[in-house]
């Protein structure tokens, strides 16, 4: 008697549960059918999972489908962290999705160099950017003068402080290494803790390797070491643990435990008072409080040596076509659509983003961005950042050194020694 | 079990308040997820995760089904869960009663194999087999993920029902056998209605690792209208900035059914998992 | 037309035909392949390189490894006696009757159904250093000392984790427990009574003995939860700070997929399986004698 109950439920749950199956085999059916009737279908992966990234995606592909009425744009956001993991399969299955983001530089390179990218120049040709844009973009899209990748837009990396603390206690901004060092002073005498940082995810201890390393030892340096020209037991990078930033920690110039928080969950230190800085990227405003957003300005990483070349990190992200692209006729249209001067103003004035399009009216930006613009153009070098410009192993290795540093100051040469290791392992390969 | 009465009132009350607590502390996670799903992002992010809620409401619910996607999510982990649970349960029953009933050639290889094949940390072989799902031409169809999840858990499936098959008395199928009745009849009409308990306690197990699986749609789903819950929920991650009260909402809500499951069919998970321990 | 002693002989292959088919391919199949791109280089874009054992090789300089192994082993070691012994607790507590029996059950089975996301965010919170609740309460009761940074302090991190998957692993050993309390022959453990057994003799000398076959499915269980643990430490702490917890299937995860070293990877899993049938050996070969045997 329970049996007979027991076999109709699950005779119940087997029906429903093949049901669906069929239904979405038929419908998957169906759509494919319309697909092939179409022709016009453009797949489009990004890993623009943050919310108001997304929301501006959403729209722009709304834009793209009113200009291009008989296409159809199937856009799938995927968590950034996960993206970085699925675009293996993306680009090595035999129907990969049409356009994808992706980072410029050394990581677009790596499969730029595979032979799984398509070649776009004619796209870059068609569509004038060979004008529109400024040199440095196009050679960080270009491998033997041909085109691969669209930059996209851009951010900058700066020290972001609150400008409450730093009135209260009559603190000018610092140009110079000694002036920094001063003014660290001068808050940790009034229980301020200078700088505010959350490590739990790595890259920001990283973004702090990148400017000491670029100020102490220039950028060339930097960029050798990323390339994995240079050796990490080097002395210079020596110096740079054990003169400047391990003096830093050891100082207690930085928040407590901040291995323990995300980089967001950093946030509150400085926007109840507890800390005053954060060297951080200008997405900090995204997750900064609404209300202390007005007493939210930032300044250049000071000056360390003022004989070594200025070197920034301004990340890049923008857009390419996988090789076995099943329609890259869309491809390139929807391309061609993110590279437009129109949509690049959208981008910049709905993102505060700095766009990459010259044509683009620098009236878009708002105060804030022409400040950022003009602390990128002032700067000798352009970095991407740490993890964009080193392979992803090394950057593994290289973060999770950081990590233990930031643990055991006193062991920066075992730590280095170690990172060598790693270096001369992962680059020997 | 009977009631003993050799311990004093006073102390059976001590030790009753003492489970009471200890069952409070071991909820307190669970409330601050679901207060902190009805707080707003900006109160969170000024005031921390821990702070006394400004505001309470169900807002980020709301926002869950509709901006979280989880209208769209829902259903697509239904129609990847369902099948794949039928599936398992079917095929390895089948398996089962050959490895418990039958004594022949490869036997203990097989059910070495199944066991075996449980113990790889299964995240090694995503690459491999979203290869064989491209090659197949089931890349980024429901089809793949149903395959790889019926596959996967028929190892533990299999292991679970066999163990529990050597439980019934052989003379019952022996009378069967002698009645004339198929080995797919013993099977169908004897084999499994004995073992529904398990049915149900492995199905109950089974529903919620299926359900909750994250990793695989990752790798054999291209395109985020075939995506589950889970997959689709952390397209609320974002690089820099997370959305914390639609996620633990979408969490949530995404664990009722697994709730229900459990609800419905915990009375037959406990009589279950006995697991052949009469024997 | 086969004569009826074949066609009996070929019943059971008939019987595992479907099953063992879909098997092989989608599992035994992959699982073979990474066996042999253990010895491979391989970034998951162009062919595997052949490299011989080197990534062998490279596994045991690997300090990770071996923080990671030893941290696995703390993971087991934690996980077969905490949560069986407050798992049974529980279950022989509740399988009384005692008011409300039905709410603390699910009470304590509620964090298995909470998805691991929710479970690390929220844990998260409560770890945190400055505001985090667990610290807090140090705080007020005097044990302020105690309070640390749970998750980047290096000497607790992997605890921290651990106590975590404990907490959901007790809620499922009970529920296992309770199971197997219901087909405990209760005229054994009341002639013992009878018979002037302690409490103490009774539970060990009449109740375990009864309950030792749900115990080795806890504990073949909890060894491979432990050994593939895998989404509580990613969500939690990714393995840190700098691979202070991290565990292999962690390990193996990041350099294949964060750092694109499929081959070394695949060594990785190739020795998590190694170690998990050295585990599950003993239940094994106790299935091998019970076959010879039967």
């Amino acid at each position: 008697m329970k049996n007979k109950i027991v076999i109709s439920v699950l005779a119940v749950l087997f029906v429903l549960g093949m049901a669906p199956l069929f239904a979405g085999g038929q419908q998957e059916g169906a759509t494919e059918g319309a697909q092939a009737a179409e022709q016009d279908v453009v797949v489009y992966n990004s890993y623009w999972s943050d919310p108001e990234p997304k929301r501006v995606e959403a729209e722009l592909m709304e834009m793209f489908r009113e200009q291009n009425p008989d296409s159809k744009v199937i856009h799938s956001t995927v968590a950034h962290e996960d993206f970085k993991q699925a675009i293996r399969a993306y680009l090595t299955s035999s129907a990969p999705p049409d356009v994808l983001t992706w980072f410029a530089g050394n990581r677009a390179r790596f499969f730029i160099d595979k032979g799984l990218i398509m070649d776009i120049s004619d796209v870059w040709e068609e569509a004038g950017w060979n004008e529109s844009y400024a040199k440095g973009f196009r050679a960080m899209s270009s491998v033997d003068d041909k085109q691969y990748f669209l930059p996209g837009n851009w951010y900058w990396w700066a020290i972001y402080y609150d400008t409450r603390v730093f009135d209260e206690y009559d603190i000018e901004i610092p140009e110079t290494w000694d002036e920094l060092m001063a003014v660290c002073e001068k808050l940790k005498d009034n229980g301020v803790t200078p700088f505010t940082v959350g490590t739990k995810y790595r890259w920001t201890a990283a973004a702090w390797f990148d400017y000491l390393n670029m100020r102490v030892n220039g950028p060339e340096f930097h960029i050798n070491l990323m390339l994995g020209k240079e050796s990490y037991d080097d002395a210079r990078v020596l110096k740079v643990f054990n003169d400047y930033w391990g003096p830093m920690i050891d100082k207690g110039y930085f928040v407590e435990s901040p291995a323990s928080y995300a980089w967001a969950e950093a946030i509150p230190f400085m926007t109840n008072g507890d800390a005053a800085m954060y060297l951080m990227g200008d997405f900090i405003r995204d997750s900064y409080p609404e209300e202390d957003l007005e007493y939210l300005d930032f300044f250049r990483f000071p000056i360390i040596d003022e004989s070594v070349p200025v070197g920034e990190d301004a990340p890049t992200d923008g857009y390419f076509i996988p090789k076995n692209s099943q329609n890259p006729e869309m491809a390139k249209k929807l391309l061609k659509f993110f590279g437009s001067k129109e949509v690049q103003e959208y981008v910049a004035e709905e993102l505060g983003r700095l766009v990459t399009n010259n044509n683009v009216d620098t009236s878009v930006y708002n105060e804030n961005q022409l400040k950022g613009r003009e602390l990128i153009n002032k700067a000798d070098y352009v970095a991407q950042f740490y993890d964009r410009d080193t392979t992803p192993e090394m950057a593994d290795k290289g973060m999770n050194g950081f990590m233990e540093f930031w643990q055991n100051t006193d062991q920066a040469e075992e730590i280095l020694e170690k990172l060598e290791k790693s270096r001369q392992q992962l680059f020997e390969e | 079990m009977p009631k003993r009465n050799n311990v004093p009132p006073a102390v059976k009350i001590v030790l009753y308040l003492f489970l009471v607590a200890v069952t409070l502390i071991w909820l307190v996670p669970i409330f601050i997820a679901v207060i902190t799903s009805m707080r707003t992002n900006a109160d969170i992010m000024s005031h921390g995760f821990l702070a006394m809620p400004k505001t309470i409401n169900l807002k980020s619910y709301v926002e869950a089904w509709q901006r979280g996607g989880l209208h769209k999510y829902l259903p697509n982990s239904f129609i990847i869960t369902m099948p794949s649970l039928v599936l398992t349960l079917l095929l390895s029953s089948l398996g089962a009663y050959s490895l418990a009933r039958f004594k022949f050639k490869g036997r203990t290889f097989f059910y070495f194999m199944f066991v075996g094949g449980t113990m790889l940390p299964f995240q090694i072989l995503l690459l491999p087999v979203f290869r064989l799902s491209d090659a197949l031409g089931i890349y980024d169809t429901y089809f793949a993920l149903i395959a790889i999840h019926t596959a996967f858990q028929l190892g533990f499936c299999t292991f679970v029902l066999r163990n529990y098959m050597m439980t019934v008395p052989v003379q019952v199928m022996e009378s069967a056998r002698i009645d004339g009745c198929t080995e797919l009849g013993i099977w169908g009409k004897i084999m499994l209605p004995l073992t529904l308990p398990a049915f149900a306690a492995i199905a109950t197990l089974e529903f919620t690792w299926i359900f909750n699986d994250y990793i695989w749609p990752l790798v054999l789903i291209r395109s985020s209208e075939k995506m589950p819950v889970t997959t689709g929920l952390a397209t609320l991650q974002g690089q820099y900035v997370q959305d914390w009260t639609v996620i633990i909402s979408g969490a949530l809500l995404a664990t009722i059914p697994t709730l229900i499951v459990f609800i419905f069919l915990q009375r037959y998970f406990i009589a279950g998992l006995t697991l052949g321990s009469n024997k | 037309m086969l004569d009826a002693k074949t066609r009996y002989k070929l019943i059971p292959y008939a019987f595992l035909g479907i099953p063992v088919t879909i098997y092989l391919i989608w599992i035994i199949g992959p699982m073979l392949y990474s066996f042999y791109l253990s010895f491979t280089k391989w970034d998951g874009l162009t062919a595997p390189k052949f490299i011989g054992s080197k990534n062998y090789q490279m596994l045991l300089q690997d300090e990770v490894f071996y923080i990671s192994l030893s941290n696995n082993l703390e993971w087991i070691i934690l996980f077969m006696t905490i949560p069986i012994a407050l798992g049974l607790t529980l279950a022989m507590v509740l399988n009384r009757d005692i008011p409300g029996a039905k709410t603390f059950k699910a009470s304590f089975f509620l964090p298995m159904v909470l998805s691991l996301v929710v479970c690390g965010l929220v844990w998260s919170w409560l770890y945190s250093p400055h505001s985090g609740l667990i610290n807090e309460v140090l705080r007020r009761i005097g044990l302020g000392d105690l309070a640390t940074g749970w998750l980047s302090n290096p000497k607790v991190v992997m605890e921290a984790v651990i106590a975590v998957a404990i907490w959901r692993q007790v809620g499922y050993v009970m529920v296992l427990y309770l199971a197997g309390l219901q087909s405990v022959d209760q005229n054994l453990l009341d002639a013992a009574e009878v018979d002037g057994a302690s409490a103490i003799q009774r539970f060990f000398n009449v109740l375990m003995p009864q309950l030792a076959p749900v115990t080795v499915i806890v504990i073949v269980i909890s060894i491979i939860d432990s050994l593939r643990a895998f989404d509580l430490v990613s969500v939690m702490t990714r393995g840190g700070p700098y691979n202070q917890s991290s565990v292999l299937a962690n390990f193996m995860y990041i350099e294949a997929f964060n750092n694109y070293r499929m081959g070394y990877g695949a060594a990785i899993a190739v020795i998590i399986f190694i170690i998990s049938l050295m585990f599950i050996m003993f239940y094994l070969t106790r299935i091998a004698r019970e076959e010879t045997n039967a």
